[in-house]
């Protein structure tokens, strides 16, 4: 990549519309090329450590936290005046608002992701299914739901049972279920339709194939805007707990070469078709049969992104920054090189054991893993308060190893290397997960995690292990602790065992 | 006066059996030399001559004071029981339905007045941006559900109550 860059920055001053570990990581790379770094927050995380990590801090008003953090208009505001010259939004929030992207733009700033109009053909699921069957990328069988319920019924039921019904303007799983025959069809469609009113503003509902056990293979692309793009191989996401990823990995778990190369070069097509500019991802299921379908493409910067730095040496935010500033592509597809393996795992405040239930709180004891080719992204830190304002997910951590053995190996060394004490995070779920004989194995689909549900759930502790467990607690407590040290009569000094 | 603990909803007690030249303790009748030990919230324990590492925190919160503790890769939670609380008796856990989570009723599938089974959902509610479903705690009728549609509650707000179960 381009290292002249350093000598005159980019840009020179550019504010990330997010918080925690994703503004951290894209402001680490913003101080690296030499530009000052602009945060934002919300009253409640005056002291958090996106805002402290920034050159600039500024506060962002809003009934929640996280109506503060979509507030277009007032994020717009802060940047111009304090003389941002282009804004990167991140992942969620405003990072796939083509009305953000068109303001930003409009009040003279560079937006660091791709053209708003684009963001919208990608942004309507139909339309960017529509788009990409012109341009020969596989889409599964499919029928959009009109007025005319009968009709509905009738074209889908031509495609065959198992459907599944989804939200054209939606995501993460809101407004999807599956179909198995034309008897709960018509219900069923009516209740995806209300759902996907009530969460998108949209009642519009598509049908399609639903395939069976998939796996989830997504394709990062980088595009110029003038037609040019290349990919960066492809991520493995199959791994889902509630329609979103909780393991990825790059290079996908065992995949034939043909197939690999037939998702890349399809992911190739669709981002040079639409003069895509900036980062991407475009993701597709792959059937047991080896058919692989068009899902939708992720406009911005991926959670999972740092897989493929890892396989690849590229900093992708990086990227994103130099074709933002007009720099065109930082490398041709020949130069993408892929190395070793890399598995990322999202560490998550919730309850595995309940239904992956978000949990909330303290932060009392945090221990970050140590070693070569570990990367912690995180901004937390000991004494913090998780609560419910924002999105569970705590922090990524993410291995490479020079093979998909090593990596996983590395990766329940450094889970249970890392501690986060005080609430329940999914720390020792993802370790069994990474341990099972058919994580191993690469027999991964997206619905893994209800497949293996047993062998995924604690272990009985036993009588030694209870002991032990036991024995450190009571040994934790200073009442307890004095009730030894202390000479004199023990039972006195229990009696205000209360720290 | 021994101390009382629950893991995984099972009651425990520690005593002290000894404390020179090295601590005994017993747990639940059954003895454990340790001969070595760490005061700090991250360290080494000898129990019966094999040496663990360790990592605990406490957090005192909603009334009851919780240890998590970390041992080979995993954590476990001891609640502590407060000596003053102990014998307290009535379990209301049985009897209603609390929120786990600050958020928002999606929406309500059972009325007061009707009869529920063990398991069976009650209310839907969405917190940050997922749906959970909270279920009957037990067999039994609803006395009460206190939440409508669209409202909002805090963490642990009481959601819905079942008649006191008949004592047979």
């Amino acid at each position: 990549m381009s290292q002249s860059a350093e000598a005159e920055p980019l840009f020179r001053k550019v504010l990330v519309a997010n918080r925690g570990e994703i503004a951290v990581r894209v402001m680490r790379t913003l101080r690296a090329m030499n530009i000052l770094s602009v945060a934002i927050c919300h009253r409640v995380e005056r002291d958090a450590v996106h805002a402290r990590f920034a050159d600039e801090a500024y506060e962002i008003k809003g009934e929640t936290p996280v109506a503060a953090h979509l507030d277009a208009d007032a994020i717009i505001a802060v940047a111009r005046d304090c003389g941002a010259d282009a804004i990167h939004p991140g992942y969620g929030f405003l990072s796939e608002n083509a009305t953000f992207a068109r303001k930003v733009v409009a009040a003279g700033m560079t937006f660091i992701g791709p053209d708003a109009d684009t963001i919208d053909l990608m942004g309507d699921k139909i339309s960017a299914r529509n788009f990409a069957a012109k341009h020969d990328v596989p889409v599964a069988p499919s029928v959009q739901a009109q007025d005319d319920m009968s009709g509905f019924v009738r074209a889908a039921s031509e495609i065959g049972f198992p459907l599944l019904i989804k939200a054209a303007a939606g995501g993460g799983g809101k407004g999807m279920s599956v179909v198995r025959d034309a008897s709960e069809l018509s219900e069923r469609a009516r209740i995806a339709s209300s759902e996907a009113q009530r969460y998108f503003g949209d009642g519009r509902i598509y049908a399609e194939t639903y395939v069976d056990r998939p796996r989830h293979i997504e394709v990062q692309v980088l595009g110029d805007g003038k037609g040019g793009a290349i990919h960066l191989f492809e991520r493995e996401c199959s791994i889902q707990r509630r329609f979103q990823k909780i393991v990825e990995e790059a290079p996908s778990a065992p995949l034939p070469e043909a197939t690999r190369a037939a998702i890349c070069d399809a992911a190739v097509r669709l981002a040079a078709a639409a003069r895509y500019k900036n980062a991407g991802t475009v993701e597709f299921i792959l059937g047991r049969d080896g058919r692989f379908f068009f899902l939708e493409m992720n406009t911005r910067l991926q959670v999972e992104h740092p897989v493929t730095e890892m396989i690849c040496d590229v900093d992708l935010v990086r990227a994103q920054i130099e074709i933002a500033a007009g720099g065109g592509l930082p490398l041709i597809q020949r130069e993408v090189r892929a190395n070793g393996h890399a598995i990322e795992c999202r560490i998550c405040a919730e309850d595995p054991d309940a239904g992956f239930l978000p949990a909330t709180g303290p932060i009392r004891l945090l221990r970050a893993p140590t070693g070569e080719h570990i990367r912690f992204e995180n901004a937390l830190e000991q004494g913090q308060r998780v609560t419910a304002d924002f999105d569970p997910m705590l922090a990524k951590l993410v291995v490479w190893g020079r093979d998909r053995a090593e990596a996983t190996d590395r990766m329940v060394a450094a889970l249970k290397q890392l501690t986060i004490l005080g609430l329940r995070t999914n720390i020792d779920y993802l370790i069994r997960l990474l341990e099972a004989a058919a994580f191993r194995d690469g027999a991964l689909h997206t619905g893994f995690i209800a497949e293996h549900a047993d062998i995924l759930a604690p272990a009985t502790v036993d009588e030694r292990l209870r002991d032990r467990i036991l024995i450190a607690a009571a040994l934790g407590q200073r009442a307890f602790r004095e009730a030894i040290t202390v000479v004199g009569e023990p039972h006195a000094s229990m009696a205000g065992w209360r720290n | 006066m021994p101390l009382h603990l629950t893991l995984n909803g099972e009651k425990h007690s520690i005593e002290i059996l000894r404390r020179k030249p090295y601590l005994v303790l017993k747990v639940d009748g059954r003895t454990h030399e340790i001969p070595d030990w760490s005061a700090e919230s991250i360290g080494e324990m000898a129990v019966d001559g094999s040496a663990t590492g360790i990592a605990r925190a406490f957090v005192d919160e909603g009334g009851r004071e919780t240890c998590f503790v970390r041992i080979d890769g995993r954590t476990h939670e001891v609640v502590l029981i407060d000596p003053r609380e102990e014998g307290a008796g009535h379990d209301a856990t049985r009897d209603e339905i609390h929120a786990p989570m600050p958020g928002a009723i999606v929406s309500v599938h059972k009325q007061a007045g009707e009869q529920v089974v063990r398991g069976e959902t009650v209310i839907t509610i969405e917190s940050m941006k997922l749906q959970t479903a909270l279920a009957a705690p037990r067999d039994g009728r609803l006395l009460d559900v206190l939440k409508r549609a669209g409202e909002g509650f805090d963490r642990d707000e009481l959601l819905a109550r079942l008649e006191p179960a008949d004592e047979v």
